[in-house]
């Protein structure tokens, strides 16, 4: 047997009643040629036999490792283990959550355990949203609906049948509020297209995070119990010790506050530093080569609650090279 | 050495474990296509057993016969294997897997780790016992009297002959592989933050022991001088059980490796004239304990090293590879020249 490729894992999650077993059966379903493992919380609903699909208790785990907010999902990491045992079987692993999970612990799980990073990779976080219930679900201060949002690398507006176009637009407005990043897909009994969920890389990062400022929360300063994105962009070389000190203490101050970042640096070499992290797990390496001509800047995209945006964008400035 | 004194092949799916029966002259060795192959001068012709059709086996074990072996399997079964190559379901444990097995063979007791439950099958009878998370491994006391579960937060103890409720031990984290020194006096566990810990049963004393870079779920007893072997490292990191106060204050020893590749796997011979290693790269390396002496039993290649066996008698050696590579090696006849 050759040395295999990471699996790669999207993580579904949305809440209580979004329509996320809808497109799960649609992911098992349709003809697109992959065969998928599915990890599921809820037995019976899939409606499909697939001998691969495995229930999961939801055990999460505090880590004994000195960070207070480290949650993993242990089952999740036993149950990939036992799948990574008959790895030929299937081309990918989709984790469903239940509409109450905190989406953290699973990310989380990609970032801490040994094995699970050697033989899989985080593709994609998808966050099924219902457009009929999502204001009501925000307008309780709900945090785990929040937190779905922000965390998401890929939104799905769902039952957009179910509400008037001036309904649909403020809750697209809700949901960009929360997450300025990722795509959002509207659609009806879960009929997006699987390219756009399925394969997204999402974590490769080496992507431009195309942002509209529109959406930012700059100048939402009164509103910052609420879950919120900010982006930052330095047309200068980073110097990326220092950004990397500077993360990790940001990432520790905030605690549970920081949600989600990411970035693409101009670290001044050939190819581009990109970067990911999850509350307070942080992942790094270099990306593809910036190409000759290519206009290089740094950006520093973050999603969380009670963030300073002044200090953050000028401890990110304080990053510059300034050798360069 | 592998080239001279024994064989090396590979299949199409990862090894998930390795074991001798307790004659010691098969091996099996159990993969995730839910194929257990036999080999060794116990069977004369390979042979490759479908213990688990169109499933996976999890994990493999010694039967509490003379002869056999045990499987378990994310089909939810239990399954004995004769040397001859039979196949039979021990229990069914409705497609929940099965991913821990144990047995002793005086008491004839089986214990198989599934879900949160831990069940006992005895000549007596069938029970099972539960836990507040999912069992992490299961450990029989050398006596056959106890069982030691691990899970969240701790490690369960509970008498294998009567009812009753378990004495807890508790060290907060997930306890992931756990073992009985020989001499029924510690129990150690593996924990997900890279660490191992042990409780002194006498006085529920515990022991941390940390500093590795890696998972140390690889554990293997030496009789004397009492000493626990771990992977976790890119060497093997042995720790001092001899004295009453066992490996506490004490630094452990270091042996093989030292090449920045993590051992995944441990294994001290019957004897204890020497520990073999399996490494993250495919390596196989012998360390003799008297001298330090170093031999290369395979060379890097074909994936990490998932299962080492010694049989009984010490004379082979049998591994495994998490992208199916195998072998068989007749150290005795090495060792001979």
């Amino acid at each position: 047997m050759p040395d295999p490729q990471p699996v790669p894992v999207t993580v579904l999650t949305g809440f209580l009643g979004a329509g996320k077993t809808t497109l799960l059966n649609r992911i098992l379903t349709e003809p697109h040629g992959k065969r998928y493992a599915v990890i599921v919380n809820e037995f019976g609903e899939i409606g499909i036999d697939n001998q691969l699909v495995v229930g999961a208790d939801e055990e999460v785990f505090e880590m004994n490792n000195g960070c207070i907010c480290c949650t993993v999902r242990g089952d999740l990491i036993r149950i990939i283990g036992g799948l990574m045992k008959r790895r030929g079987r299937f081309d990918g692993i989709i984790v469903e959550t239940t509409g109450l999970a905190d989406p953290a612990p699973v990310a989380q799980t990609f970032f801490v355990d040994d094995d699970v990073r050697r033989q899989t990779k985080l593709d994609a976080v998808v966050t099924v949203v219902d457009a009929r219930h999502l204001r009501q679900s925000l307008a309780e201060h709900n945090h785990e609906a929040e937190d779905q949002i922000a965390f998401a690398d890929v939104l799905i507006l769902n039952k957009t049948d179910l509400v008037s176009a001036a309904e649909l637009a403020e809750v697209e407005m809700a949901v960009r509020r929360i997450n300025a990043f990722a795509p959002i897909h509207r659609a009806t009994r879960g009929d997006v297209a699987l390219a756009a969920i399925l394969d997204r890389g999402s974590f490769d990062l080496d992507r431009i995070l195309k942002v509209s400022p529109d959406f930012l929360t700059a100048g939402h300063s009164h509103d910052r119990e609420h879950a919120g994105s900010f982006s930052f962009t330095l047309d200068k070389p980073v110097d990326s010790d220092r950004f990397q000190n500077w993360i990790r203490t940001v990432s520790a101050v905030a605690g549970d506050n920081l949600l989600r970042c990411k970035g693409i640096l101009d670290v001044g070499g050939p190819r581009r530093f990109v970067f990911h992290g999850v509350r307070m797990q942080l992942d790094g390496d270099y990306g593809k080569p910036w190409t000759p001509g290519e206009k290089r800047e740094s950006q520093f995209v973050v999603i969380g609650r009670k963030l300073d945006e002044t200090a953050l964008r000028s401890g990110f400035e304080a990053c510059v090279r300034t050798d360069a | 050495m592998i080239e001279r004194f024994g064989a090396g092949w590979a299949v199409d799916a990862a090894i998930v474990g390795v074991t001798f029966n307790r004659a010691g002259k098969i091996a099996a060795y159990a993969a995730g296509d839910g194929v257990v192959q036999l080999h060794g001068p116990g069977v004369g012709e390979p042979k490759l057993v479908t213990a688990h059709p169109d499933a996976g086996a999890l994990v493999v074990a010694q039967d509490v016969t003379e002869g056999g072996f045990l499987t378990g399997g994310d089909d939810g079964r239990l399954v004995r294997i004769g040397a001859d190559g039979s196949a039979q379901e021990v229990v069914g444990f409705g497609g929940a897997w099965v991913e821990h097995v144990a047995s002793h063979d005086e008491s004839g007791l089986i214990v198989a780790g599934v879900g949160k439950k831990a069940h006992l099958l005895s000549p007596k009878g069938q029970r099972a016992v539960e836990h507040a998370s999912t069992v992490g491994g299961v450990a029989i006391a050398p006596n056959g009297k106890r069982l030691a579960v691990a899970h969240y937060g701790g490690v369960s103890l509970w008498w294998t002959g009567s009812e009753g409720p378990p004495r807890v031990l508790v060290w907060k984290g997930s306890h992931i592989a756990i073992t009985w020194s020989p001499d029924g006096k510690y129990v150690v566990t593996a924990t997900q933050d890279r660490e191992l810990h042990g409780w002194r049963l006498a006085d529920s004393q515990d022991m941390r022991m940390s500093g590795y870079a890696g998972k140390a779920n690889s554990l293997s007893w030496c009789d004397k001088p009492a000493s626990l072997a771990t992977s976790g490292a890119d060497v093997a990191v042995i720790w001092p059980f001899a004295g009453k106060d066992g490996p506490m204050g004490k630094p452990p020893v270091e042996l093989g490796g030292g090449n920045q590749v993590l051992v995944t796997q441990v294994a001290f011979d019957p004897a204890a004239a020497s520990i073999v290693l399996g490494f993250d790269d495919g390596t196989i390396e012998r360390v003799i304990l008297s001298d330090g002496n170093r031999q290369t039993i395979r060379a890097a290649g074909g994936g990490r090293i998932v299962a080492l066996a010694w049989s009984p008698d010490g004379r082979f050696l049998a591994f495994g590879g998490e992208n199916g590579a195998c072998g068989l090696v007749d150290i005795a006849a090495a060792d001979a020249g």
